[in-house]
């Protein structure tokens, strides 16, 4: 079963984003910032991270930039959530090395179909 | 996407998103709280980009929980809440107190809206528009004060600003780095069945957030529900329509081209479709790779990027280029062997929970329960100590331990309704900035012992006595800014709150370094009004008699306090929780009110008295010494009243045995032992047969299970098993003056 590694600082945006990969048979970690979340990619492997923008200690773009960093992260797809649609955005998203983005309010059929996309 | 409510198909996930709505409604509370704290303590000379950040997050978190779960009127709300934010956060805008109070206005309308959902849309949801056309005002970088709210009328389309525009404009310019390699295209956007005509304000603000989107201009319409734009932008209709979409639903959205297009730079790549992603001259970028491979609503990934669909495993030129300095392996595993990976299982994927929530009913039931089971060993105790020890050795130590465990027990669950004081605290900096505000004067707030806990009930009972006191402080106390500098103070006032606990209760103090209270002014007033003072009182005594009904020294009276409901029930209130107020005060140099109160009203240290053969209950809060007299000290004066004399100070006697009509057999017996006990601040003496011992009861409410008894406030079980009353001393008192 794929394992799905799921940043966000907002507990009901956690929630909803496991529950929704949960339901569509995946496994969901979760963490609650950056620096949460690269102490989970210590421990194990994920086969795709879906990481908040906006988030205390160490923001989604310091994540990406830090996973890339490993060998294991390498190739894995990240992809950025985020409610800053801005083209700065996503270029700066592009630069540290994220797969994609998504643009948040989304819709949980658009999450699953662009996972789905990304992880076979 | 302001309907979110889907129902999943694909994925075959039953999708409610409801069920996420209690944790958002609790999140998005503790964000709102947590960015009205930050703004108080916000210093808009000093505030740095940690603060800054801090509050912006706040407010970005609240907006996308509420776009996510279909919230709309708090997104907008917060969206703009947001928007002012960032520009404080990129220092684009000097953060004032203007801002300050507009968004602690706004913190506030989005708890009553989220209120509002989280109490299934009932009623009508309070006004935003004008909060939001006041941030937006903020945002455009007009520093003139808040005009008049603007009614939601249609006349709102044509009074749109082009001040916005222009700002953006130059900012588009100075940001054209990331100009767009498409045609510009001038557009004609119309945006019809707006419930809220200002929620395609929301539009322009886009605009301005998105650096490159190109250039918006608010167009007349005479169309009710209508807005239109003229809008200049290389982006595509899709891309548009996507980002309208936040505030708008597509529906209402038509986008016309309304003049030919014009290039604007070389570019041969890319057509429209390809807008926002391949706006990638930006320094250091790759443009070949810029444009992406999937480009639908709402998402899109980067070419070649790592992960990607069609991507190589291994790293290509450009993402070499992008990791560059991180240590390059070869080794980096195929997705293939990640496939067995085990998960370190779902005890690890959340940060532990350190509380559990529960029902307050079900932690009154164990405190009762175990109120029970204290009498139950007390009874036990009490039929034991006839026990030959040595005969029953081991059955007394196992009562022993009883005691112990049942103490440590009591304790432990009295201590779950424990809450910290900071639950209080917490709301006077915003009500006494408000407050300053209003009166123009400069008050500092300081608070300590915020940890030190108290009974939930108590807690909520406190809340407005400490209110009014704080309020008294900050209008009678603390002085107008150029009277403190006259009299040599500073400039600010201080109000300080301060808990602790002492022995079995605990104390909160409210001080001021205001102007304090005058001595001769409280006489005055007093005679004024009738009542019997002297010159030779005590300080002490004279601070008291501001609790007398309608007592007010104020000379003003402000629409804050001073309307002469005043002292008199913060002191009533304050009796009513066992609890005693004192006053300190020194004119020209502050105030000080302490406030004493037991830790639980559950719990209380009491006094028994015996009266013929029953047992009396004293808050032993209220007991001030007891002692023998001879009935000849008892003088009896008009109407049957009793007077006795206690170190010059004449007090009522009051014979229990004759308020609760307690039969005596042994008629040779009368009540010879007084007891002095002070409320409402009177003392009176009451007449009892025996004084049994203190002991700590359990309070039984007497009203609850039976009904209201004149001069009782509750009941308690004794070891014995028996009844005891507790008695209502404040009545008590009251019965005396009459």
């Amino acid at each position: 079963m794929p394992v799905i590694l799921t940043v966000d600082d907002s507990p009901s945006m956690r929630k909803m984003v496991s529950f929704t990969l949960v339901g569509a048979g995946y496994q969901v970690v979760e963490a609650v910032d950056g620096i949460d979340a690269i102490e989970k990619a210590n421990e194990q492997r994920f086969d795709l991270v879906l990481t908040d923008q906006n988030m205390p200690r160490l923001d989604g773009l310091g994540l990406t930039r830090k996973l890339r960093e490993r060998p294991q992260f390498k190739t894995v797809p990240i992809l950025m959530l985020t409610t800053e649609s801005s083209d700065l955005m996503k270029q700066a998203g592009r630069v540290a090395g994220a797969t994609g983005w998504l643009v948040k309010p989304f819709d949980p059929d658009r999450l699953i179909e662009v996972i789905k996309k990304l992880i076979k | 996407m302001a309907e979110m409510h889907h129902e999943t198909g694909s994925s075959g996930a039953d999708f409610d998103l409801s069920q996420f709505y209690q944790i958002f409604f609790e999140e998005a509370g503790e964000n709102l709280d947590l960015m009205e704290q930050m703004l108080l303590n916000l210093n808009l000379e000093t505030a740095d980009d940690e603060e800054l950040n801090g509050i912006f997050r706040c407010a970005h978190s609240v907006k996308g929980g509420a776009a996510t779960f279909g919230f709309s009127d708090v997104a907008e709300l917060t969206h703009q809440m947001e928007s002012l934010l960032d520009r404080l956060r990129r220092h684009e805008l000097r953060p004032t107190s203007v801002m300050v109070d507009v968004l602690l206005e706004s913190a506030d309308a989005s708890r009553s809206l989220l209120a509002r959902h989280q109490s299934g849309d009932e009623g009508t949801a309070p006004p935003t528009a004008d909060l939001v056309g006041r941030i937006r005002k903020l945002v455009s970088g007009d520093t003139a004060p808040a005009p008049a709210p603007a009614p939601a009328s249609v006349s709102a389309p044509v009074k749109v600003e082009t001040v916005p525009v222009e700002v953006q404009q130059t900012e588009a310019k100075s940001r054209n780095q990331v100009a767009a390699v498409n045609v510009l295209r001038t557009l004609k956007v119309v945006i019809s069945r707006l419930d809220h005509v200002e929620r395609a304000d929301a539009i322009e603000e886009l605009f301005r957030d998105i650096a490159g989107l190109g250039v918006i201009k608010s167009q007349a319409c005479n169309e009710a529900n209508t807005r239109v734009f003229q809008v200049e932008t290389t982006s595509s209709n899709e891309d548009l329509l996507d980002l309208f979409a936040f505030h708008v639903s597509r529906e209402q959205v038509v986008i016309q081209e309304t003049v030919a297009s014009s290039e604007i730079t070389d570019d041969t790549g890319g057509d429209a479709s390809e807008g926002n992603i391949a706006g990638a001259n930006g320094p250091g970028l790759d443009v070949a790779h810029a444009s992406s491979t999937l480009q639908a609503p709402g998402f899109g990934f980067f070419d070649g990027a790592p992960g990607a669909p069609g991507a190589p495993d291994a790293s290509d030129a450009g993402i070499a280029a992008v990791v560059a300095a991180a240590p390059t392996s070869e080794d980096g595993l195929p997705k293939s062997s990640r496939s067995g990976t085990k998960s370190a299982g779902a005890a690890n994927s959340q940060p532990e929970a350190a509380t559990i929530r529960v029902a307050i009913s079900k932690v009154d039931q164990l405190i009762n329960l175990v109120g029970e089971l204290v009498i139950t060993q007390a009874m036990l105790a009490q039929n034991s100590r006839a026990l030959d020890p040595a005969v029953y050795q081991q059955l007394l130590t196992g009562l022993t331990d009883l005691d112990r465990n049942t103490r440590d027990l009591q304790e432990s669950v009295m201590s779950i309704r424990m809450i910290p004081m900071s639950i209080v605290f917490s709301r006077f900096p915003r009500m006494l900035r408000d407050l300053a505000g209003k009166l123009g004067k400069k008050v500092d707030f300081l608070t300590l012992g915020e940890a030190t806990e108290l009974d939930k009930g108590l807690v909520e009972k406190i809340t407005d006595p400490l209110t009014h006191l704080v309020r008294n402080s900050c209008d009678h106390g603390i002085e107008m800014p150029s009277d403190r500098v006259l009299a040599g103070k500073p400039e600010t006032g201080t109000i300080t709150l301060s808990a602790a606990h002492q022995g079995g209760s605990i104390v909160i103090e409210v001080r001021d370094d205001g102007r304090g209270m005058s001595r001769e002014r409280i006489l005055a007033k007093a005679r004024e009004r009738g009542l019997d003072v002297s010159d030779q009182m005590q300080d002490s005594e004279v601070w008291q008699l501001i609790f007398a009904p309608g007592f007010s020294t104020a000379e003003v009276v402000t629409d804050v306090s001073g309307r002469g409901v005043g002292m008199d029930v913060v002191k009533r209130n304050i009796a009513s929780l066992n609890g005693t107020v004192e006053i300190d005060s020194k004119e020209g140099f502050g105030m000080k009110v302490s406030v004493r109160l037991p830790l639980t009203l559950a719990i209380m240290d009491g006094m028994s008295v015996g009266v013929g053969s029953e047992v009396y209950i004293l808050p032993l809060s209220s007991v001030v010494e007891s002692f023998q007299v001879k009935s000849e000290a008892v003088s009896t004066v008009g109407q049957g009243a009793q007077l006795v004399k206690v170190r010059d100070e004449f007090m009522p006697v009051i014979e229990l045995e004759k308020v609760f009509q307690v039969p005596r057999f042994n008629t040779d017996k009368t009540s010879d032992i007084m007891v002095v006990i002070e409320a409402e601040g009177s003392r009176v003496v009451l007449l009892v047969d025996e004084l049994l011992g203190q002991q700590q009861v359990v309070v039984k409410n007497l009203e609850s299970n039976y009904r209201k008894v004149p001069n009782v406030s509750g009941a308690t079980i004794l070891g014995d098993g028996k009844v005891a009353l507790i008695l209502d001393t404040g009545a008590l008192v009251r019965r005396s003056r009459h």
